[in-house]
């Protein structure tokens, strides 16, 4: 029997270990900045076990009894957490209270543990033997759980799996030390029952724990989800309310009906106003029509080319009525022809030219979307405008990652465009930023080429948008290529700091 | 209590903070680590749930070379002014030459059933992919014909106002251009930056100063000390006596002792050249640093050019003008001389018929061991050694026929390699910083991948093509090619995944298909001597009117050097014509 208990002192310990890391890493994961999460949930979590072991003195009888209790409550509360954190994340106002309680409950726990093993052992073993043998097989489960824990348990099973799979170890000792007492335990059936309901939750969440996952994201979304589908390319998310509707794709807000008139008229008017009759116009990416929408003001337009990769994109902005009536049905007005296609391989075959380019492409968050801002494809853009021409591209944002937003005016005149960078407060995103690229000097329109109709964009607004407040100035520039990807970096450690600042 | 506790609380917190980095490194030492994943893993390997080729090399036909070769009933005679043996790089590029020179007057000849040799490449659905080279540096300023190709190629697009040139921006490698495995993740770059120690940084430092103080080195002669072609370096003393120890001694020599240090030169010497430090003579090795000075307007200074099918790429472009040059499958067997011409005889291995091509001038653009079991070959059956060198000079002549008809000129010896295309429904990105185009791990006894879809400028998530790499270093190269050639695929299959699968766990569930591609003689292996001693020499002498040209005339197998000999023997033809 002392063996048996001492391998369930190793186990516990283990178990006890992995908890605390679960909580580290999740609240790494979710809150970022990992020295400050792990040095707390550490601290918080060890003293817990001093609070655990102080109390373990009021417990006078019945020692094995409460050592089955604490650990079955243990398994639960241990087993459920991860899940517990990933789906209570955005319910919750104060993340932190719930993560730093549950790190305390848990801790007292598993504080309770070792002292309560002790004393069920003390009348087996001299003190010596005891503290010497508790401690060893302590000190080894915590270096296992360590172990495991990195090389094993995260890339293999996921938190929230693993999670569940000590819970049932923490059962699977609750049921053994039932087992070793049967003699002196009291209520030993329902113990045992209660055990194996605990069992049968934490089986079945260990079995879905990918649905779960699958709530928890949903639950990342504000509004309810409308609409939601997973295409090749993007999992594309519409939520809404009798206000407001919003897209995101993976996860990352596209655009809520409130405003984007906002960032689509800047996108659009500043430059399409200045041109003298517009008539054929390229737009790359903006599958969703809006950008489209403001194009088809100017009666002069006869011809609108929108290159996306999705289908399912520009398709359910093509049929979906809430969506229709948010684009006013552009993209099935007969002058415009959507073409499904990368729009660098696109654009490096084709023969058309226009006189006017809009790029509105995601922000430049990985390489193979930092090969859509580089000067390569700029100067392939180049070779499809008219000698009048002029391209607008949307540039990230100048106050949060200005000097990403530079990046893009300065490759932009290196490949021989003469560039207007101006930006637009969108209250979704931020003072957001873009560039004009043209062939001959750009001149703001006057107020009278606008069109008619326009909330947000005249020729006051647009004087405002060429000015820039010296925060938003460049500290760095480069050219961003090919073979440098110095945007993605350079927007990768803007957001970054961002992030981490706040 | 109290105190117990608080050891515990100690141990448990170093546990969590740090202990695992450590363990994951003493781990990884052990091997224990990989077990344990195969373990995890092992499911995967023994049911293979993707398809799995052998191709490669007509080694069968190619192996028709060593006993005696079959003769039979000539069809069909041709007459041409040059009979090119050999349609890899060294071979097109004297092709190319000759018809720039307006000599089109020419027959390849090819025992494949495409041209390209080492430069060979395939292609699926998802893309296509090199099965051998796969880059050529920026070239440098002497790099004449290497810039002169490029103009034509216009992968050079013009040049800037400070004279350098502007390369074609969607062939520079893009970024990110490499990344290693070490200590559990990749760090970006392939020499080792993690967990070094101070004394380590310093070492890898001094170590880099030495080769850039090599690669701006000038000999006495006004030469660079390390020129590519290897032909224009320098003959100083000073450098070509690095030629006599190997690369590993030449460390030693100089107090370079640090793991890391040592493992990066060993990669590198066994990605260039398939051999150990331990092999390859010293100026070979340092001429992998020093020798790339090439620079651009629109790139770094150590910028590589690449393409999805690697250097299958200028292999199909070299090839566009020659259409009508070229004949596949032909297995030459004999080169003699007949009325003061030399007659090429060989055997179309598809169609099983014999033809032979006349021509004023022979240009023997193979390996060198197959170069010199073809004239032994023809010499042994006409006796016509001094025959075959009449044409030349008297004094060749008698040296010719006072050599054993037998007698190989010269042997270098060859490192065996197997590459692997492999087909992924997805490739993970790994622990570490994102994929890259070339990935090493330095754990692995092979080079690591690279991926072959990294130059396209797609935006899609699709399937994806890698090339792995593995030269059999570790033997001698004859045991290792019995070892190449032993193996079944599956076996090689399970040894490849295996490897990737400690870079990359579950990488077996992503895997479409492998292709298998066994290079009994993958590269030359530049030997201590190989590139200074005479063997160099030795091998650019003409036997009467057949030319030498391949890579195997440097020491190193690379595109620069093949296309400098076979453009070299094209001009001298050139100049013999008129």
């Amino acid at each position: 029997m002392t063996y048996a208990l001492l391998i369930t002192v190793f186990v516990i310990s283990t178990c006890g270990l992995v908890y605390e890391l679960i909580a580290g890493t999740i609240a790494s994961y979710l809150l970022g900045d990992s020295i400050t999460q792990f040095s707390t949930v550490i601290g918080v979590y060890l003293f817990s076990m001093g609070v655990g072991s102080f109390l373990s003195k009021y417990i006078e009888k019945n020692i094995a009894l409460t050592f089955v209790q604490v650990e079955l409550l243990i398994g639960l509360i241990g087993g459920a957490s991860a899940t517990l954190l990933f789906l209570m994340f955005n319910h919750i106002d104060n993340f932190r209270i719930l993560l730093y309680s549950l790190v305390a409950i848990i801790g007292i726990l598993v504080g309770l543990e070792i002292p309560l093993l002790m004393r069920i052992l003390q009348q087996r073993l001299d003190f010596k033997d005891l503290v010497s043998q508790i401690f060893t097989f302590d000190y080894v489960g915590a270096l296992l759980a360590s172990l495991l824990f990195p090389l094993l348990l995260v890339p293999y099973l996921g938190l929230m799996r693993t999670s569940f799979l000590f819970g049932l170890f923490n059962l699977g000792v609750a049921l053994w030390t039932i087992h070793l007492f049967k003699d002196e335990l009291p209520w030993r059936n329902s113990l045992r029952s209660t055990a194996f309901i605990l069992i049968v939750v934490l089986v079945s969440g260990f079995a879905f724990s990918d649905k779960l996952m699958g709530i928890a994201e949903a639950a990342t979304y504000q509004d309810p989800v409308i609409y939601s589908t997973t295409t090749p390319y993007q999992r594309i998310v519409l939520t809404g309310n009798s206000k407001d509707l919003r897209l995101f794709l993976n996860g990352n807000l596209q655009f809520s009906s409130r405003d984007e008139y906002r960032y689509h008229e800047a996108l659009i008017h500043p430059a399409m106003a200045s041109l003298n009759q517009p008539q054929d116009v390229l737009v790359l990416g903006g599958g969703d029509g809006l950008a489209v929408r403001e194009i088809l003001k100017y009666p002069s337009v006869r011809s609108i080319t929108l290159v996306d990769l999705d289908k399912a994109m520009t398709d359910l902005f093509k049929s979906q009525e809430v969506l229709t009536r948010l684009n006013q049905n552009s993209l099935n007005n007969s002058k415009v022809k959507v073409i499904i296609d990368d729009a660098f391989v696109w654009l490096r075959s084709t023969s058309q030219r226009f006189d006017m380019a809009v790029i509105d492409f995601p922000d430049p968050s990985n390489y193979s979307l930092g090969k859509l801002y580089s000067d390569t494809f700029y100067r392939a853009l180049k070779k499809v405008m008219k000698p009048a021409g002029m391209v607008v591209v949307q540039s990230t944002s100048p106050f949060y990652a200005k000097n990403s937003f530079w990046c893009v005016d300065k490759t932009l005149a290196s490949v021989g465009f003469n560039t207007t960078p101006y930006h637009a407060y969108v209250p979704a995103f931020g003072d957001w930023g873009y560039v004009i690229g043209s062939l001959s000097p750009f001149k703001a329109a006057t107020q009278a080429s606008y069109p008619a109709g326009l909330r947000y964009v005249n020729s006051e607004t647009v004087t405002q948008m060429l000015c820039f407040a010296p925060d938003m100035l460049p500290t760095v520039t480069s050219v961003n290529k090919l073979n440098n990807q110095s945007l993605v970096h350079l927007f990768e450690s803007e957001w970054s700091e961002y992030v981490d600042a706040h | 209590m109290s105190t117990p506790i608080s050891r515990s609380t100690f141990l448990k917190t170093l546990a969590a903070l740090g202990l695992s980095a450590v363990a994951a490194k003493l781990l990884a030492q052990l091997k224990l680590s990989s077990n344990v994943l195969d373990l995890f893993h092992q499911s995967n390997y023994f049911a293979p749930k993707f398809t799995c080729r052998l191709l490669g090399p007509s080694q069968k036909v190619g192996h028709m070379l060593r006993g005696d070769l079959p003769t039979g009933p000539v069809k069909e005679t041709k007459k041409t002014t040059v009979t090119i043996i050999g349609g890899g790089i060294a071979g097109l590029s004297a092709a190319w030459w000759l018809k720039k020179e307006g000599l089109s007057d020419f027959v390849i000849l090819d025992l494949e059933p495409a041209v390209g040799g080492n430069s060979r490449s395939g292609k699926n659905q998802i893309s296509a992919y090199p099965w051998g080279a796969h880059y050529v540096p920026i070239p440098n300023k002497e790099s004449l014909y290497v810039r002169q190709l490029f103009e034509e190629l216009k992968i050079i697009q013009g040049y800037a106002a400070g004279g350098e040139a502007i390369y074609d921006e969607l062939m520079l490698c893009h970024q990110p251009q490499d990344r290693l495995f070490k200590d559990g993740a990749f760090h970006d770059g392939l020499v080792p930056k993690r967990g070094l120690q101070k004394q380590e940084e310093d070492d890898i430092s001094r170590f880099f100063e030495k080769m850039i103080a090599f690669r701006q080195a000038q000999g006495s002669d006004g030469q660079p000390a390390f020129a590519i072609p290897i032909a224009l370096s320098s003959s100083d003393k000073q450098f070509t006596e690095l030629d006599k120890i190997t690369m590993a001694q030449w460390l030693k020599n100089n107090n370079f002792a640090t793991k890391p240090l040592l493992w990066y030169v060993d990669y590198c010497c066994r990605d260039d050249y398939g051999s150990t430090a331990a092999f390859v003579s010293a100026w070979a090795g340092i001429h992998y640093f020093a020798g790339r000075r090439g620079t651009a307007a629109n790139s770094e200074p150590n910028a590589v050019l690449t393409w999805p099918q690697g250097n299958g790429f200028l292999v199909e472009q070299l090839k566009v003008p020659l259409g009508n040059n070229i004949q596949l499958n032909a297995l030459v067997t004999n080169i003699k001389k007949a009325d003061g011409k030399l007659v090429t005889t060989y055997l179309n291995h598809e169609s099983n018929q014999f033809a032979a091509i006349t021509s004023d001038f022979v240009v023997l653009a193979t390996p060198r061991f197959v170069a010199n079991k073809l004239l032994a070959k023809s010499s042994g059956q006409t006796s016509a050694s001094a025959n075959l060198a009449a044409g030349n000079s008297h004094k060749n002549a008698l040296a010719a026929a006072h050599a054993p008809a037998s007698t190989p000129s010269y042997a270098p010896t060859y490192a065996p390699w197997i590459v692997a295309n492999i087909s992924l429904k997805n490739l993970p990105d790994g622990q570490g910083v994102l994929p890259a185009w070339d990935n090493v791990s330095y754990y692995s006894p092979s080079l690591g991948y690279v991926v072959a879809n990294h130059q396209e400028i797609t935006t899609r998530h699709k399937p994806t093509v890698i090339t792995y790499y593995f030269p059999l270093s570790q033997q001698e190269p004859k045991a290792s090619r019995q070892a190449l050639y032993k193996a079944s695929p599956e076996q090689w299959s399970k040894t490849i995944v295996e490897d990737l699968e400690k870079m990359h766990p579950g990488i077996a569930n992503e895997i479409i298909s492998i292709d298998l591609w066994p290079w009994g003689h993958g590269m030359v292996r530049p030997s201590v001597g190989e590139i200074w001693g005479e063997s160099r020499q030795k091998m650019k002498e003409p036997k009467g009117n057949i030319f030498f040209a391949h890579s195997d005339m440097s020491g190193i197998s690379n595109f620069e050097e093949a296309q400098y000999h076979g453009v070299e023997a094209a001009k001298i033809i050139l100049a013999k014509q008129t």
